[in-house]
C-alpha cells in the first residue's frame, strides 16, 4: 500500500530493485544502466530505442552498398575480361590464318591464299584499337599490349616484304621463308606475349572471383546480423515500453481504487451532514418549543430566576442550532463543486453591505471602500468570505464611538492580488494567530462577543479552494486587518 | 354549511407533532388536522383505507409532510400523491429539518408546492407553522371537489 504514495518516476525504480532480489547475481554494472534506464522517461526510452535501430540500419546500408559497389564494378571488368580473352582467341586464329595462308602464297603463288593474310592487315588497327581499350586500367596487360603491337607490325612487315620478293623474283628467292615462315621469331614471341596476356588475364578473373564471393558472403552474413541486432534492440523498446506501461497500468488501477474509497468516504461524510441537519436539529426544536411552551403556561407562577433558566435554556439550544448550521456550511465549502467565473468584487461589497444592513443600525462607521479588482472565482463563496471578514469588523467594533473599517487591495505581485479589511476595533494579541483560522477557535469569550468560531475556519476553506492564502495582523485594543490572496485569473487552477 | 376540508400533517415525531399543533392553536385551526406518523398512515388515509375506511370521504385542504418518516418516506408519498390523477390537485408542503440541497431539488422535481424548512427557534417556527396553516387552510382556495 505504501508504494502507492510514491511519486511515478519513483515506482519503476522499485520494482527494479524487487526484480533484482528475483535474480540472484546481477552484475553491478548492469544494474546500474538498467538504474539509468529506467530513471528515463517512457519517450527517452522509444526514442534512444528508435535512434540505435536507425543507426543501426545506417551502418549496414552504408557497408552493404559499397559491397554491392564492389560486385558492381568486379562484374564490369569480369565483362572486360571475357571480352578481352575472346579478342585474343580471334587475334591468335587470324594471325595463324594468315601466316599459313602467306606460307601457302609463297609456295604456289596462288594470289588466292593471300586473302586471309589481307583481311589481317585491313583489321588489325582495329584489333589493336579493340585491345587497348580493353586494357587501359591494367598497366601490365597495357604494356604487354605495346610489345604485341610492335611485333605485329613488325611480322606483317616482315610478311609484306617475303611477299614482294615473291612476286619479283619468284619461288627460289623465298624458299626458305615458305618453309619456316617470314618472321619465325615474332610469331614465336607473338604467340607467347598472347599467352601471357590471356594467362594474366585469367589469374585477375579468379582474383576477382574470388573477392566477390567474400564480398557476398561478408553482406549476407552483415544484413543478418543486422537484423539480429535490429530484433534484439526492438525486443528491448518492447520490454522497456511494456515494462512502463505494466506501471502505468498499476498506478491507474490504485489510483482508480483509492478514487472509489474516496467516493465511499465522501458519501458516508454527506450521509453524516444528512444526519446532523435532520436529526440533530429536532431535539433541539422541542428543547425550545417546549421551553417556550412552559414559560408560557406557567409564567406567571414562576419567579425571576426560574424565568432566566428558562429563558438560558433556550438560548443555549438557539446557540446550538446556529453551531450546527455554521459547521453544516462549512462541510459543505469544502465539498460543493466551485464555479470558476468573473467576480466583480466591487458589487459584490457593496451587496454585502446592504445585506448587512440591519446589523449597522445604531451604527457610527465610518467606512473605506477601494476600488478592487475583479477575480475569478466562485461568486457565492467568495461573498461568504467577504460577509463573515466585514460582519467580524463590524461584530469587533461594536466597543468603539466611531467605527472605522477599511476595504482594499495591495498588489501583491504579478500572479496574484491581496485583499485586505482593516478595523480599529478590539484587536487581538499576535501570539494567537495561529488559531485565528482554526475551527471552533476563539479569542473572545461568549459574553463579549458572540460567535460559533466557524466563520473564519470558513474564510481560510474557501480561500485556500480558490489556490490563496489567508494571514492576520493586530495588536490588542489597536485593530486588526485580516488578509487574503486570490490567484489572477491566468494562474487560478 | 360547508365541511370544513381537514388539514393533513405527516409528522412521525409527537413532539414536533404537539408543537405544530400548539402553534396552530393560536390561530384556531388545530382541530382541522389530522396528524399521521407515518408515509404509511399518510396513503391509508389518502385512499380511505385501514384505520380511515370510515372517514369522510374527500381530499384534505394540504398536505404538510416531513420528509424523513418510518415505513414510507415523504419523498415517496409525495411521488404517489403526484402521479394520481385524484390527488395531484392537493398542495403539498414539505415541512422538514432537512436544507440538504439534494432534497430540495428532489422535492420540486416531484411536484412539491412549497418547502420549509424547519427552525430550531420555538417561535420562528410558531410563526412559520401558524402561518403555514393560515395560508393553506384558510386563505388559498383548495382545487375543486372531483377534480
Amino acid at each position: 500500500m505504501e508504494s502507492v504514495t510514491q511519486e511515478h518516476p519513483v515506482a519503476p525504480a522499485l520494482a527494479q530493485s524487487e526484480a533484482g532480489h528475483d535474480s540472484p547475481a546481477p552484475t553491478p554494472k548492469t544494474g546500474r544502466l538498467m538504474e539509468w534506464l529506467t530513471h528515463w522517461s517512457i519517450e527517452r526510452r522509444v526514442l534512444a530505442g528508435f535512434g540505435l535501430v536507425f543507426a543501426g540500419i545506417v551502418v549496414i546500408s552504408a557497408i552493404s552498398y559499397s559491397n554491392t559497389a564492389v560486385l558492381i564494378e568486379n562484374s564490369r571488368l569480369d565483362t572486360k575480361s571475357h571480352e578481352l580473352l575472346q579478342l585474343l582467341g580471334s587475334v591468335g586464329e587470324a594471325l595463324s590464318a594468315a601466316e599459313s595462308g602467306h606460307r601457302r602464297y609463297l609456295v604456289t603463288g596462288d594470289e588466292s591464299y593471300l586473302r586471309s593474310y589481307r583481311t589481317l592487315v585491313e583489321q588489325m588497327p582495329e584489333y589493336l584499337r579493340y585491345l587497348r581499350g580493353l586494357t587501359n586500367e591494367e598497366a601490365d596487360q597495357q604494356s604487354r599490349v605495346e610489345t604485341l603491337e610492335r611485333l605485329i607490325a613488325r611480322q606483317l612487315k616482315a610478311e609484306a616484304d617475303a611477299i614482294t620478293q615473291r612476286e619479283n623474283h619468284g619461288y627460289q628467292a623465298v624458299r626458305h621463308l615458305a618453309l619456316s615462315g617470314a618472321a619465325k621469331n615474332e610469331l614465336e614471341q607473338i604467340q607467347r606475349l598472347m599467352t601471357e596476356l590471356d594467362s594474366a588475364e585469367q589469374r585477375a578473373l579468379v582474383l576477382r572471383v574470388a573477392q566477390s564471393a567474400g564480398s557476398t558472403k561478408n553482406t549476407i552474413a552483415l544484413l543478418g546480423l543486422g537484423a539480429l541486432m535490429q530484433l534484439l534492440l526492438l525486443a528491448s523498446v518492447y520490454f522497456l515500453i511494456h515494462h512502463d506501461v505494466t506501471e502505468r497500468r498499476r498506478v491507474a488501477t490504485e489510483l482508480q481504487t483509492r478514487g472509489e474509497l474516496l467516493e465511499a468516504a465522501n458519501k458516508e461524510l454527506e450521509a453524516f451532514s444528512y444526519s446532523v441537519s435532520h436529526d440533530l436539529r429536532a431535539p433541539l426544536r422541542h428543547i425550545d418549543g417546549y421551553a417556550a411552551l412552559l414559560s408560557k403556561s406557567a409564567g406567571e407562577a414562576l419567579n425571576d430566576k426560574a424565568r432566566r433558566y428558562l429563558q438560558t435554556i433556550s438560548d443555549s439550544a438557539k446557540q446550538m442550532g446556529q453551531l450546527i448550521d455554521d459547521l453544516l456550511v462549512f462541510s459543505r465549502m469544502g465539498r460543493q463543486d466551485m464555479l470558476r467565473t468573473t467576480v466583480n468584487l466591487d458589487q459584490l461589497v457593496k451587496t454585502v453591505l446592504h445585506d448587512l444592513r440591519l446589523d449597522l443600525q445604531g451604527r457610527t462607521i465610518s467606512w473605506t471602500i477601494q476600488p478592487l479588482p475583479p477575480v475569478l472565482g466562485d461568486p457565492a463563496m467568495l461573498r461568504q468570505v467577504f460577509v463573515n471578514l466585514i460582519a467580524n469588523a463590524v461584530k469587533f467594533t461594536a466597543t468603539r464611538p466611531e467605527a472605522e473599517i477599511t476595504v482594499g487591495s495591495t498588489n501583491g505581485s504579478s500572479s496574484e492580488v491581496q485583499i485586505f479589511i482593516r478595523d480599529n476595533g478590539v484587536g487581538f494579541d499576535m501570539q494567537y494567530v495561529n488559531k485565528l483560522f482554526g475551527v471552533f477557535q476563539r479569542l473572545h469569550r461568549n459574553d463579549e462577543f458572540e460567535g460559533t468560531g466557524i466563520g473564519l475556519a470558513n474564510v481560510r476553506r474557501i480561500i485556500h479552494r480558490h489556490g490563496g492564502r489567508t494571514w492576520a495582523e493586530g495588536a490588542p485594543d489597536q485593530g486588526a486587518t485580516f488578509c487574503f490572496s486570490l490567484p489572477l485569473a491566468r494562474t487560478l487552477r | 354549511m360547508t365541511t370544513v376540508k381537514p388539514i393533513l400533517l405527516a409528522e412521525d415525531n409527537p413532539r414536533d407533532a404537539e408543537l405544530a399543533l400548539a402553534a396552530m392553536e393560536e390561530h384556531h385551526i388545530a382541530d382541522k388536522v389530522v396528524v399521521c406518523r407515518d408515509g404509511a398512515e399518510v396513503l391509508d388515509y389518502l385512499y380511505c383505507r385501514g384505520i380511515f375506511s370510515t372517514r369522510q370521504e374527500g381530499n384534505p385542504v394540504v398536505v404538510f409532510l416531513d420528509l424523513k418518516m418510518p415505513k414510507i418516506n415523504g419523498l415517496e408519498v409525495l411521488r404517489t400523491i403526484k402521479s394520481d390523477v385524484n390527488l395531484k390537485p392537493i398542495p403539498v408542503v414539505m415541512l422538514t429539518s432537512s436544507r440538504e440541497e439534494s432534497d430540495l431539488a428532489q422535492s420540486y422535481a416531484l411536484g412539491a408546492n412549497a418547502y420549509v424548512v424547519k427552525p430550531v427557534e420555538f417561535h420562528q417556527f410558531i410563526t412559520a407553522v401558524k402561518e403555514l396553516g393560515v395560508f393553506w387552510g384558510v386563505i388559498n382556495e383548495p382545487p375543486p371537489e372531483g377534480s
